[in-house]
């Protein structure tokens, strides 16, 4: 398979948007599955590990508006730290999605996704500490928020999003990272 | 999940109708950071009765505008039940167990059911009144100050328009995909915590894999109809607003800003 196009870059961004808004209704029927399962994450880190940073900076930045104009959920009152920590995550796994490259396709996707979700949840840490909850945050709240109680999230997310795109390789959906010679 | 919750667009000549999309946007988004900051339940009252005034100059029927809120309704009991019964535990009505229900409490619950339920509406409103291509040039005109720094600002807004033609068409296949899961065995009722997320695991894959089959086929029947995205044709000439843009603008900014400095 050819090298995946600027066109197919575009829908695909336009895919993860909408998936930004249909999957986390999925996840409806759980009792606080926003918080724990971080289904809004998904697309978006997808789109990044795929399309690359600009395009998914603007599914980061699209999906969670999108989500709360069409479900309300987020509330307007936390879009703006969300709309932060999708941005980067998607901006910073597309970037090192594209330049580490380490002949295999597992590690490659790993340190992107654990480099991405990282730099996420800092960026989300600092605006709450810095703009949105300025004096109110501590590094506890933090911690228990981004990494305790998103636990469950970030496990499905580090076992899924490698096995969805290797799943879009194998269908030929996507071109493979290291194409067999 | 079967349905979705912002209603679809519903051609008509009412007033909000006419509006430019750029200024409906505009107007809905300055209308949001007023709910947002509104702190009193009268405040509250006065945004209702806006948005009924809203609706009815759009002609839009009950039905449809409050629908997609209604919808909602035991999401709405819900965080109306939470906010009463943990919020304010300095001065409850009473405690039992983990619960304090007080009268903060009830008041929060209200603050946050109502700014939700308003955002839903007034939404609503925006998607019913406008149409899709006026929403696409809407997001491009409101962009295009951004092209000054090289964002191609058209490409963004194709993807955003494409994703809210998407958004339907994924919520279907998402139930149907769904339903086959639950014919599987799948067991998304289940009262247990575990099983329910379990069987929204094999969900993804499958949702996933349909949703890149279609912007699959869709990127090769753009590209062979002729569409790049280097391509900078033509400058786009946005028509300037009409005094009706202009006012909607201006009463929506007024009342906003009454309540932002209020």
């Amino acid at each position: 398979m050819k090298k995946i196009t600027a066109v197919k870059k575009s829908i695909i961004t336009a895919v993860c948007i909408a998936l930004c808004v249909v999957l986390p209704q999925a996840f409806h029927a759980i009792p606080n599955a926003g918080a724990v399962y971080s289904p809004m994450h998904i697309p978006v880190l997808l789109c990044g590990l795929i399309c690359g940073g600009p395009f998914g900076l603007l599914c980061g930045l699209a999906g969670p508006l999108f989500a709360s104009l069409f479900t309300g959920m987020p509330p307007a009152a936390k879009l703006p730290p969300m709309m932060i920590e999708c941005a980067v995550y998607g901006c910073v796994t597309g970037l090192l999605a594209r330049t580490v490259h380490t002949k295999s396709t597992y590690a490659d996707l790993y340190i992107s996704l654990v480099g991405g979700m990282l730099a996420g949840r800092i960026a989300a840490g600092l605006a709450k500490a810095l703009i949105f909850s300025a004096g109110a945050y501590s590094m506890a709240a933090w911690a228990g928020g981004y990494f305790v109680t998103a636990l469950p999230g970030i496990v499905i997310q580090l076992a899924l999003l490698p096995s969805i795109v290797f799943a879009l390789m194998k269908a030929g959906l996507i071109p493979a990272r290291y194409p067999k010679k | 999940m079967k349905q979705l919750p912002v209603g679809l667009y519903q051609p008509g000549s009412s007033v909000i109708h006419r509006l430019d999309g750029s200024a409906k946007l505009l107007c809905l988004f300055i209308l949001l950071a007023g709910v947002v900051h509104t702190a009193s339940l009268p405040g509250y009252g006065i945004w209702a009765a806006f948005t009924v005034c809203l609706i009815r100059l759009a002609h839009i029927p009950p039905g449809t505008a409050f629908g997609s809120a209604a919808r909602l309704k035991w999401f709405f009991g819900v965080i109306l039940l939470m906010n009463l019964c943990f919020y304010g535990p300095e001065h409850p009505w009473m405690r039992w167990w983990i619960f304090c229900p007080s009268y903060e409490g009830l008041i929060q619950g209200i603050h946050v059911v109502a700014r939700v339920f308003l955002l839903l509406v007034l939404s609503n409103v925006l998607m019913v009144s406008t149409a899709p291509l006026a929403m696409t040039d809407a997001m491009e005109r409101l962009l295009s100050p951004l092209r000054l720094i090289g964002v191609p600002t058209d490409l963004a807004a194709m993807i955003l328009s494409v994703a809210v033609q998407f958004i339907p068409t994924f919520f279907e296949e998402t139930d149907n995909i769904r339903k086959a899961q639950t014919a599987r065995g799948a067991r998304f009722d289940s009262p247990k915590l575990w099983e329910k997320a379990k069987a929204v695991l094999p969900l993804l894959v499958p949702v996933f894999l349909a949703a890149f089959q279609r912007a699959d086929e869709l990127s090769l029947a753009m590209e062979a109809r002729g569409y790049r995205t280097d391509r900078r044709v033509w400058k786009k000439k946005y028509p300037p607003y009409q005094a009706a843009d202009w006012l909607a603008l201006l009463l929506c900014a007024a009342l906003a800003a009454a309540f932002i400095i209020i």
